[in-house]
C-alpha cells in the first residue's frame, strides 16, 4: 500500500452530514414546484415568460459579477436558481420579459454580489429586486390580470380590493389561487405544499415562520375585532405575499438570524410589521418590506440573542 | 448534539478476538501529565507486568511491560497523537500471560487501593489519559460516579463488548472506586443503541446484593457528543460543570468502563495495565472487529499475521474515531493505554467535499454543546481576530467537531478553532 498519498495534515471530523449548500437549495426549488405548476395553470404563458426571464437575469448576475470579481462562476450551489424564481413568483403576471430580466439581474449583483457573495448579504437578493421594480416600474408592479385568460384584463388582487374598496373574496378563492395576485401569491395550497416539503427535510427551522405566524395572527385579530372591515384573520393569511414569504423568505439562512431565538424575534417582528402596513402604510401588501426592514435588524438581533455558553453564568 | 451514522458491529454473538504480538513498542508519553523516567536500559530483560518507567511528579502515571522479553531500544517511534515520541521496544520470548495473584480488597484500606491503582499505571482509557489514582484522590467530596458507557464515536464498539462481557468485572471496578470516592449513587449511562449490554447490566445488579453503594442504570440517548464528560454530567444529573472548572467541583466523577475494568484487574489480581480492548473498523476492512492486544502492540504487526485483512487501499487511517481522532500516514505505530480504536477508512467513507461560502445557517451553533457560536469564530479566525475569539470563550470549546460535521459549507471549523487556539497559548508565554 502506497503511504506516501496518505494525508496527514487534515483534522477530523472525517465524516460529515450528508447535506450541503447546493444540496439545501435544491430542496428549497424543489420545494417551489407546486407553486410554480400553479402559476402556470392559472397564468399560462405569462407564468412561463416571467419565470424564464427571472432566471435568465440571475444566471446572467452570477455571471458578470464572478467575471467581474475574477473568481470562478457559482452556478452549481443552486442559490441564483432559487433567487430568480422566488421574485419571479413575486411579480405581476403582465410583467415584460425584460423587467423580469432586469430586477432579477439587479437582485443578485447589487443585492448579493456587491455585499461579498452567497452568505454575505444583508437584505434578501429577491425582494430587493422587487422593491428595485416597484420604484423603478410603479405601475407596472401594480398592474395585476385575472388568472386564466391571456389578456391583460386587469383586476385588483384581493388585498387591494379589500384596501381600497373594502371587498373580500371567498375563502376557498383565496386558497385555491384563481384569484389576481403575482404569481406565486395565489396558490395557498401549492405553497403550504411546499413549506411542509422543506420543514419534513429539515431544511428550514421552524421558528421564523411560527414568530410571523403568531405576529400576524395577533396583530389581525386584534384589528378583526376592532372593526371586522379591517378582513379577517384568515383573509390576512392567505392573501398577498404572506405564504411565499413565511415559508420562503424568512427561512432564508443567510439574511435572517442565527440563535433560535432570533429567528423566532424576528419573524414575530416581519409578522406584526406587515399588519401594521397593510392597516396603515399607503400600500396594501406589507411583506416585502417588512421583511427587508427586519434584514437590516439581523446582526443586533444575533447579538442580542447569542446562546448562554455552557458552564458561564 | 448531533445523530451520526452509527456503523456499529451489531452482533452480539460476535465474540473478542486475542492477539499476543511478537514485539511492542510503549511510548512513554501514553497520559496527560509529567512524562515516566525509564527504569530499564537497551539490552534488560523485563518480565511482563514489570514496571519499566516512573515518574516521581504527582500527576503521572507509571509504564508497564506488557510482554516478557529483552528490550531491543529506547528510541523514538511513531506516535498516535505526538508525531515520535521515545519509547522503549521490546521483544517477545514467548505468548505469556500475566500471572493474576488474588488480594482479598475487601480487607484493603482506601490508600491501598489507590496505591494499587497507581502502582497499575492506570489512565483513562476513554482516550483522555488523565492519571487515574489522581483523579480518584479528589481534594473535593464526591457523592456521584456516573460510570461512561456511551461510545458515542461512529464505529467504536469495544467498550460495548466489555460491557456485555466482563458486566462483572466491570461492577467490580465500581465497586472499588465507589469505596476510594466515598460516594452516594453510581450512574452507569449507556447509549440506548447497546440494549444487550443495558440487559446484562440490569440482570447482573438484580442478583447481586447492593453492598456499599446505590447503582442505578441510566439510559441515553444515542447521539453525538453524548459521552463528552460536562454533557454527560448534565444529561444524567442536571448539574453545570463551571467553565473551565473540573466534575470534582459539582461533586462528580466520570469514569470510562475500560477503566474501571482495569481497576478491577488492579485491586483484585495485582495486574497491571498491560492490555486493553480495541476495535478495528472501516471499509477498507475485509472484516471489523475488536480485539484484545497488548500495549505496545503495531498496527502493521497486525496486518503481517493476518489479524487484520484489507479489502482495499484505506484512504485514511484513524487512531480513535472518525469525530476526534487523529490521522496516521501507515500501518507502523503501536496501541496505546487510550487508544479505544484504528479505522480504515475508505474515499467513499470520508466527506472530503472543500470549503465554500457560510450561508449563516446557524446549523453549528443549535448543535455545539458547549452553546458557543462556531460561526463566529470563523468569521473572527478569517479576519485575525483572535483574542476576540477568546472572549468569545474560544477556549471552552472542546473540539468535538458536532459543528463541522453539521456545516454545509463543510468549513473546517475544528481546524481553525484548534489554530487559533495554539496562536493564543503561544502568546501568552
Amino acid at each position: 500500500m502506497d503511504t506516501k498519498s496518505l494525508p496527514i495534515r487534515e483534522i477530523g471530523p472525517h465524516q460529515k452530514a450528508y447535506h450541503d449548500t447546493p444540496y439545501i437549495m435544491r430542496q428549497v426549488v424543489i420545494a417551489l414546484i407546486p407553486a410554480l405548476i400553479a402559476s402556470v395553470i392559472f397564468f399560462r404563458q405569462r407564468a412561463v415568460i416571467v419565470i424564464l426571464a427571472a432566471l435568465a437575469g440571475a444566471f446572467a448576475g452570477e455571471i458578470m459579477a464572478a467575471k467581474m470579481r475574477k473568481r470562478p462562476v457559482p452556478l452549481n450551489d443552486w442559490s441564483a436558481a432559487v433567487t430568480g424564481i422566488l421574485l419571479a413568483l413575486i411579480l405581476p403576471p403582465a410583467t415584460p420579459f425584460w423587467a423580469a430580466f432586469l430586477g432579477s439581474f439587479f437582485g443578485i449583483v447589487v443585492a448579493k454580489h456587491v455585499f461579498g457573495g452567497l452568505g454575505q448579504n444583508i437584505f434578501n437578493p429577491a425582494l430587493a429586486g422587487r422593491a428595485f421594480m416597484m420604484a423603478a416600474f410603479p405601475v407596472m408592479m401594480t398592474t395585476w390580470s385575472q388568472p386564466f385568460t391571456l389578456d391583460a384584463v386587469t383586476g385588483a388582487t384581493p388585498l387591494a380590493a379589500w384596501k381600497f374598496g373594502g371587498e373580500l373574496p371567498s375563502m376557498y378563492a383565496l386558497f385555491m389561487g384563481s384569484i389576481p395576485g403575482c404569481l406565486g401569491e395565489t396558490s395557498a395550497l401549492a405553497l403550504i405544499l411546499g413549506g411542509a416539503y422543506l420543514f419534513l427535510k429539515k431544511v428550514a427551522d421552524w421558528r421564523a415562520p411560527a414568530g410571523m405566524l403568531i405576529g400576524t395572527v395577533i396583530l389581525a385579530g386584534i384589528f378583526q375585532i376592532v372593526d371586522p372591515a379591517n378582513g379577517s384573520v384568515m383573509f390576512h393569511l392567505l392573501a398577498g405575499g404572506f405564504m411565499l414569504g413565511m415559508f420562503f423568505m424568512v427561512t432564508d439562512p443567510v439574511t435572517t438570524p442565527m440563535p433560535k431565538k432570533g429567528r423566532f424575534i424576528f419573524g414575530l417582528m416581519v409578522g406584526i410589521l406587515l399588519m401594521v402596513i397593510r392597516k396603515w402604510a399607503g400600500l396594501p401588501e406589507g411583506v416585502m418590506y417588512s421583511i427587508l426592514f427586519m434584514n437590516a435588524f439581523v446582526p443586533i438581533i444575533d447579538r442580542l440573542t447569542r446562546p448562554k455558553a455552557f458552564g458561564r453564568v | 448534539m448531533i445523530h451520526v451514522r452509527e456503523h456499529k458491529i451489531h452482533n452480539e454473538g460476535f465474540y473478542e478476538t486475542r492477539y499476543l504480538p511478537r514485539r511492542v513498542v510503549l511510548p512513554l508519553g501514553q497520559h496527560i501529565g509529567a512524562r515516566p523516567e525509564p527504569l530499564v536500559a537497551k539490552g534488560d530483560t523485563v518480565t511482563i507486568g514489570q514496571c519499566i518507567a516512573r515518574s516521581a511528579a504527582k500527576v503521572s502515571a507509571a509504564l508497564h511491560a506488557s510482554v516478557s522479553g529483552t528490550v531491543t531500544d529506547i528510541k523514538k517511534y511513531n506516535h498516535p497523537t505526538l508525531g515520535q515520541d521515545m519509547s522503549i521496544c521490546i521483544d517477545s520470548q514467548g505468548d505469556e500471560e500475566f500471572p493474576r495473584k488474588e488480594r482479598n480488597v475487601q480487607a484493603m484500606t482506601r490508600d491501598e487501593l489507590l496505591a494499587a491503582i497507581r502502582d497499575a499505571g492506570i489512565v483513562g482509557m476513554g482516550g483522555a489519559g488523565f492519571p487515574t489514582h489522581v483523579k480518584l484522590d479528589s481534594p473535593k467530596p464526591i457523592d456521584t460516579l456516573i460510570v461512561n458507557g456511551c461510545e458515542c464515536e461512529p464505529y467504536l464498539s469495544c467498550d460495548n463488548r466489555l460491557m456485555v462481557e466482563h458486566t462483572e468485572c466491570i461492577l467490580k471496578g465500581i465497586e472499588v472506586t465507589c469505596r476510594i470516592l466515598d460516594v452516594e449513587r453510581v450512574i452507569i449511562a449507556i447509549e440506548g443503541n447497546k440494549p444487550e449490554a443495558i440487559k446484562r447490566f440490569n440482570s447482573k445488579l438484580h442478583t447481586r446484593s447492593s453492598s456499599t453503594c446505590n447503582i442505578s442504570i441510566q439510559t441515553m440517548p444515542s447521539a453525538y457528543p453524548q459521552g463528552a464528560e460536562k454533557q454527560l454530567i448534565f444529561n444524567t444529573t442536571g448539574r453545570v460543570v463551571p467553565a473551565g472548572g473540573l466534575p470534582l467541583e459539582v461533586g462528580c466523577v466520570v469514569q470510562n468502563v475500560a477503566t474501571l475494568f482495569a481497576i478491577c484487574e488492579a485491586a483484585y489480581y495485582g495486574k497491571p495495565l498491560i492490555e486493553r480492548m480495541v476495535t478495528f473498523a472501516g471499509s477498507a476492512l475485509a472484516e471489523p472487529k475488536n480485539v484484545t492486544l497488548r500495549l505496545g502492540t503495531l498496527v502493521s504487526e497486525l496486518f503481517e499475521k493476518e489479524v487484520l485483512k484489507l479489502k482495499t487501499d484505506p484512504r485514511k487511517i484513524i487512531f480513535g474515531g472518525p469525530m476526534m481522532g487523529t490521522l496516521v500516514s501507515s500501518f507502523d505505530y503501536p496501541i496505546l493505554k487510550g487508544t479505544s480504536g484504528v479505522l480504515f477508512l475508505t474515499e467513499q467513507d470520508c466527506d472530503l467535499r472543500s470549503e465554500s461560502n457560510c450561508i449563516r445557517c446557524g446549523r453549528c451553533i443549535d448543535v455545539c454543546p458547549m452553546r458557543l457560536m462556531p460561526q463566529e469564530f470563523v468569521r473572527m479566525f478569517k479576519k485575525g481576530r483572535h483574542e476576540e475569539m477568546e472572549a468569545h470563550y474560544l477556549m471552552d470549546c472542546m473540539e468535538c467537531g458536532a459543528c463541522t460535521f453539521t456545516c454545509p459549507a463543510k468549513i473546517p471549523i475544528v481546524s481553525y478553532v484548534k489554530t487559533a487556539k495554539a496562536a493564543i497559548r503561544a502568546k501568552k508565554k
